[in-house]
């Protein structure tokens, strides 16, 4: 190997600095430039700084981030989350391996072009099968598409290198209306940006009077690309999985150029009026309608918008937009009238709950951070939002930065903190872009930093990018990774109100919860009261994803009713299947069975049916999702994630996952259901941390529920016909020999035989569905 | 101060003070592992979990603040049964065996890699102790036993199996040849009497160890000379008698009284024996269901029915062992025998609870990958298994120390004082209770003082605690995360490197057999 070059080791850590608590940071540069981290450049740290060889090592080897051996040129992060799993996750990873060429036992192809990881969400549930190359998202694969996504690519590579990134957009005086469309990641990987692209250009090309923006997400994103058309007099227009091609004619629709031909402005409009009525595009299914049609005022109806107020409307990073829209309000309110005591107050009166999960009363937690003696107090957002098949989060940071920044600063003032951390996850780029521009704007308009709009209240807000590991949700993991430690929670008391980071009072709460108190403030605490449950008051974000007519981000009271969201505001389940359970609260929740469907939900009605409000994420589940293969997969996750402290934990969900293995490959033992139930409690009862001690609600959920399943795979029968190696596929007297089985079968299992009736070598068959999906009579069969 | 409860008993302890603290004040035992004291509690082995305020958790209480008002449990049915499960988790995840295979098989558990590195050492004294702990016929079996060590033995997985019968042999016949051969010292006299029916292998092995105890032993048989089959059941060619009379000689040096050509088996006045002695022990060999009922014993299809722990018959005091009671004819477990029933017998003179020898608590790794194999013969001496010429020899000093050095020290090196052993056999956990795929087995030799076995590791991080505060320049750490954690030194360098200040404070700190010291040859 060449010899690697250390001087930019020096450099960052010159950047960065030499305090122990720098590691991470220290560590993530030299990971984004080197794409590991050589063991040289390592010991080089230790040299230069204050960080021992045994916390680089510890560190190093426990965030998933960090890789120790040299990668590929390109990063493929295959999603596997709870949507990408139920869509076939699996298989979109098994076709990339395939076409690559890489072997079981390795991660980069042999011409270290590409790298291929398997990550736990990528947050963009409702495009499953979701990955992610370098920063570009591809969603709805299938395994037969895999070269199309790696031609794709490589193509946009030689593009980009060609053209530079242009400017946002611009301001003029005298625009007759805007045209707004969601940049957020998952709305780019449904093709937002390059519709973006070509509005501009549009406009430019016809000097329409308009400008194009990019809001926040309004949460549709099952229809992405949305293009929003506001005029100036009110009126608003929506297009649905807009083309690039269809930018020039939407312009022209609305705003006058400035010379046109009336001849071709007819043209235009005759095209555009069949664009909104469906007939003339091919595919079909590409376009929806505007928003008077019924499914998407269905998909707002039932909304309530406070964490997203505004959805959809203003730019994310706008700051002048969000304050003619309120922003700042109730933060100057707050500062400038308002004792800790009395903002406090409102939010115990509001009833908030913390929405991280667990529910706890968040005046409670404000109280004891703000009674905490200690001059010195931190305030911290987490945004480690790591849960398979949750991306509220992401929505959240990525479309209202401004509106978390000033939930967090009333926090801050609240408890009488100078200083706080956004711990973001790491998978979210852009989250993390738009989140340190916005910290950035509002330091330069002293919305943070020193006396606050004149007060004497001061705020220092700094991101820390998460680095890969679940665990650090948790509230101790956090504040042990953000001090440059391995992120392992730590028995509570003390709570870290009481000694939290550097053993300070710390006040730490989830994104969501920052985000609606200055609602609260602003609206007063009776307004959000009056929604939501006796116990539970308020809205809720839920990420919904899975065999959902409509995924995307919903905010809802919290009270309604599962099926009320997934039948009304979800628009029902795909592919015309029955809904069989709902997953709520992703590793730490439960499978909420269809019969229950109709309880209203709050933290205290989900616990009881065995899930849990955890952060959000809400996954549609149909006949032919396996609950065997559910629990497995949430195993699986939880197994992977722990940080590895407690037996409870670290040995038992493993066995756990032992047992849940055999009986999805038909090894199960006669007493595998009650040594996992058995095994389930004790880790539930005796794991140190919130991780372990909500690892088996999955299991116990689905045991509970779907108790027939375990017994069928115990006699070697997937009755839903997912676990592999119960399942074998066959083609029935359907098949009209059309050979595009045969042509898509990666395994070489299907000869082809023209006209003729196919058959599967169930030798060769590595179960991968291609056949299925491609076939066009519905003869492929699978039990 | 915050006061507390604990197992109803009140107690006050300083502001910081742990559950752990508060109940050693009262003196409530709650096990740990990886707790010590002077270092941060790593609250990782869960093993000392109670109850706190009838919560449904339980918490360890080597971490958990004690507060004011609290109301702790640190015993019940459900405490034990996590407790219990935490054990069996981590022995789930254990790569390593307790005690060698062969001692495992040797139906008398003699300690036979001990017994080898004695041997290795020149300490041929020691090494009869440790022969002589468990079998007081080893000249005599060291000739005619099948061996069921030896068909176990790791090293016949890479060549032949070490020669630990011939090995045996050695010491033995060394011993009998010194000047004074090994006697034990007899405990003090205990003033109670046992008679012995049948002077077979179990009969004298039985004499043995309760003499040995401090009892009183009176051997009857209808034979002239002691020994049964020994002496009227094998070959001379194997065994010739003064070998065994060598032996029984010492065992009459504890103070055996023989009493041949007595009538026996039906004709046993079993009344007289019970009126005379105060306990009686039947090892008369083979016998036929009429004789044992005819002594007014129960019959089992093995011979005379017994409890199989204690050898306890139906009888009040009467005991039996040996060929009477099963269908295995092996001497050495009928030696075996004789030894376990003298402990029972011994528990019921002394009137303690007869509940029999305890048992023997082993992990076992089962069968080795070649991998693995490799790693344990790397310390091991290279040359091939000896066989002494003629036939029927026994081994000379110099092929007895190269033969020894054949053994790879699989046994643990931290048998008797490993936390997880001893809490597992406390709490009745079963190493097989969760099945898994076993980890690799690893052993780091680098160092010149010590041995790191990663898979005996519980992960307490004490030794990282360890060698952070004495300063290690490059120390220890935990490498990755989740299941597959484990206590490292820093970029791969050798155990060596990572331990050169802190070595003995970590060996003495690592509560299992994870990091030991290398034994000195």
């Amino acid at each position: 190997m060449n010899e690697l070059d250390l001087t930019f080791i020096d450099k960052t850590v010159e950047k960065i600095g030499t305090g122990p608590e720098k590691v991470l940071a220290i560590l993530q540069d030299i990971q984004e430039h080197f794409r590991y981290l050589p063991k040289e450049a390592l010991e080089r740290v230790c040299e230069l700084t204050d960080i021992t060889p045994a916390s680089i090592a510890g560190v190093s080897t426990f965030y998933n981030q960090f890789r120790h051996r040299p990668a590929g040129r390109h990063t493929i992060k295959v999603c596997i989350g709870t949507a990408c799993h139920v869509k076939g996750g699996q298989q979109i990873y098994d076709a990339f391996q395939r076409n690559l060429g890489i072997p079981d036992s390795e991660d980069t192809d042999p011409q270290k072009l590409f790298t291929i990881e398997k990550v736990a969400c990528l947050g963009c549930c409702m495009l499953a099968p979701a990955i992610q190359i370098d920063d570009i998202t591809y969603g709805h694969l299938t395994s037969d598409t895999i070269p199309v996504v790696l031609r794709d690519f490589l193509e946009q590579q030689k593009a980009q290198a060609q053209q530079a990134e242009g400017p946002a957009y611009t301001k003029s005086d005298g625009i007759l209306g805007e045209i707004r469309i969601c940049l957020d990641s998952s709305c780019v990987a449904g093709g937002s940006a390059k519709v973006y692209e070509a509005l501009k250009k549009a406009i430019k090309e016809t000097g329409a009077a308009t400008v194009v923006k990019s809001v926040g997400c309004s949460g549709m994103s099952f229809l992405a690309p949305l293009v929003e058309v506001v005029l100036a007099n009110g009126p608003s227009f929506r297009y649905a999985q807009v083309l690039p091609d269809d930018a020039r004619a939407i312009v022209l629709k609305h705003f006058k150029p400035k010379q046109i031909t009336r001849k071709i402005r007819n043209t235009i409009s005759t095209m555009l009026d069949k664009l909104l009525t469906d007939k003339a595009w091919e595919p079909v299914t590409r376009y929806s309608v505007d928003v008077r049609d019924r499914p998407l005022a269905g998909f707002l109806q039932k909304q309530v918008h406070i964490a997203t107020e505004h959805c959809g409307s203003i730019d994310p990073l706008d700051l002048d937009e969000y304050i003619r829209n309120d922003g700042f309000k109730a933060l100057q309110e707050t500062i400038s009238k308002m004792s800790h005591e009395l903002v406090i107050d409102k939010i115990k009166k509001s009833g908030l709950r913390g929405r991280g999960g667990a529910g706890y009363p968040t005046h409670l937690k404000l109280s004891r951070v703000c009674n905490s003696k200690s001059g010195k107090k931190y305030v911290i957002c987490n945004g480690d939002e790591g849960d398979p098949g949750a991306f509220m989060d992401r929505m959240l940071i990525e479309s209202y930065p401004y509106r978390i920044i000033e939930g967090i600063a009333i926090a801050a003032y609240a408890v009488g903190a100078d200083e706080g951390f956004l711990y973001i996850r790491a998978e979210y780029p852009l989250a993390v872009k738009r989140m340190t521009q916005a910290i950035n704007t509002c330091q330069q308009r002293e919305f943070l930093g020193h006396n606050i709009m004149e007060s004497p209240f001061s705020l220092e807000l700094k991101i820390v990018p998460g680095a890969g590991a679940f665990v650090c949700g948790e509230e101790t993991a956090l504040i042990a990774s953000i001090e440059g430690r391995r992120g392992m929670p730590r028995l509570r008391p003390p709570y870290p109100a009481e000694s939290g980071l550097w053993g300070k009072p710390t006040l730490i709460s989830n994104v969501e919860t920052y985000t609606v108190m200055p609602w609260i403030i602003r609206n007063g605490p009776d307004a959000f009261a009056k929604l939501g449950t006796p116990k539970s008051k308020g809205t809720k974000v839920f990420a919904l994803a899975g065999k959902i007519a409509r995924g995307g981000l919903v905010e809802v009271p919290i009270g309604i009713s599962i099926h009320q969201i997934i039948e009304d505001i979800g628009g029902g389940i795909t592919e015309g299947l029955r809904l069989k359970a709902v997953q709520i609260g992703g590793p730490s929740g439960g499978c909420v069975p269809v019969e229950m469907a109709h309880i209203p939900i709050d933290y205290e009605t989900l616990n009881d049916m065995g899930a849990m409000m955890g952060s959000g994420g809400m996954v549609a589940l149909d006949e032919s999702d396996c609950m065997v293969d559910i629990a497995r997969y949430f195993l699986e996750f939880t197994q992977d994630q722990s940080c590895g402290k407690c037996t409870f934990c670290r040995i038992g969900t493993r066995r756990m996952l032992d047992i849940l293995e055999r009986l999805c490959e038909g090894q199960g033992k006669k007493t595998d259901i009650q040594e996992l139930e058995h095994l389930a409690k004790m880790v539930r009862q005796a794991s140190l941390c919130g991780l372990g001690s909500t690892a088996p609600n999955p299991v116990l959920s689905t045991i509970r529920y779907f108790r027939e399943e375990y017994w069928a795979h115990l006699n070697k029968r997937c009755p839903a016909g997912r676990c592999k190696a119960l399942i074998t596929y066959s083609i029935t007297d359907d098949c009209i020999g059309c050979t595009l089985c045969a042509q898509h079968c990666p395994a070489d299992a299907i000869e082809m035989k023209p006209y003729q009736k196919h058959e599967i070598d169930t030798e060769k068959c590595i179960r991968c569905g291609t056949c299925k999906s491609v076939c066009q009579s519905n003869a492929v069969k699978v039990e | 101060m915050p006061k507390l409860t604990i197992d109803n008993h009140q107690v006050k302890v300083d502001n910081g003070a742990t559950i752990l603290d508060a109940a050693a004040k009262l003196e409530i035992e709650i096990p740990t592992m990886c707790f010590l004291k002077g270092y941060k509690a790593s609250t990782s082995c869960m093993l000392c979990v109670v109850k706190v305020n009838n919560s449904d958790k339980l918490l360890p209480a080597c971490g958990t603040i004690a507060q004011d008002g609290m109301k702790v449990e640190t015993d019940s049915d459900e405490i034990r049964q996590a407790r219990k499960a935490a054990l069996e988790l981590l022995l789930s995840d254990h790569a390593g065996d307790c005690i060698g295979p062969c001692q495992a098989a040797c139906p008398a558990h003699m300690n036979i890699p001990l017994m080898i590195r004695q041997i290795t050492a020149g300490k041929l004294r020691d090494a009869i102790i440790t022969v002589k702990k468990d079998i007081p016929l080893p000249a005599v079996l060291g000739r005619i036993c099948p061996k069921p060590c030896e068909q176990v033995c790791r090293r016949a997985q890479f060549d032949k199996a070490v020669s630990i019968c011939l090995l045996k042999r050695y010491v033995a016949d060394v011993d009998l040849q010194s000047e004074k051969p090994y006697v034990p010292t007899r405990g003090k006299n205990r003033n109670k009497k046992v008679a012995i029916v049948g002077a077979g292998p179990s009969g004298l092995s039985a004499a043995y160890y309760l003499l040995t105890d401090g009892y009183k032993c009176t051997i009857f048989d209808d034979h002239e000379s002691p020994g049964g089959m020994l002496r009227y059941g094998v070959s001379q060619d194997k065994l010739t008698t003064d070998v065994l009379d060598a032996e029984i000689a010492l065992i009459k040096k504890l103070g055996m009284v023989f009493k041949g050509q007595m009538p026996i088996g039906y004709a046993l006045k079993m009344k007289e024996l019970q009126k005379d002695f105060d306990a009686v022990l039947i090892a008369i060999g083979q016998t036929k269901p009429d004789d044992v009922e005819s002594m007014g014993l129960e019959t089992s299809p093995n011979g005379i029915a017994i409890n199989p722990r204690t050898y306890e018959t139906n009888l009040p005091g009467v005991f039996a062992a040996g060929a009477a009671v099963r269908k295995s004819k092996l001497a050495v477990r009928a030696v075996a025998d004789g030894k376990e029933a003298a402990v029972a017998i011994g528990q019921f003179l002394s009137g303690q609870p007869v509940t029999g020898s305890p048992h023997v608590f082993n992990t076992r790794m089962g069968r080795l990958e070649e991998d693995e194999i490799e790693r344990f013969v790397v310390h091991a001496g290279k040359a091939e298994r000896l066989t002494p010429s003629p036939e029927g020899a026994g081994f000379t000093d110099d092929q007895a120390r190269e033969e020894a050095a054949r053994c790879m020290h699989c046994d643990c090196r931290k048998p008797q004082n490993c936390k997880l052993r001893q809490y597992a056999r406390q709490y009745g956990a079963k190493p097989g209770h969760y099945k898994g795929g076993r980890r690799s087995f690893f052993q780091h030799l680098q160092h010149t003082n010590l041995i790191y076995e990663p898979g005996k590791c519980i992960n307490c991080g004490l030794c990282i605690q360890i060698t952070a505060e004495a300063g290690e320049s490059l120390g220890l750490t935990f490498v990755g995360r989740g299941f597959d954690v484990r206590v490292a030194v820093p970029f791969e360098h050798s155990i060596a490197e990572g331990l050169k200040l802190a070595t003995k404070k970590c060996v003495e700190a690592c509560p299992t057999g994870a990091l030991v010291f290398k034994t000195k040859k």
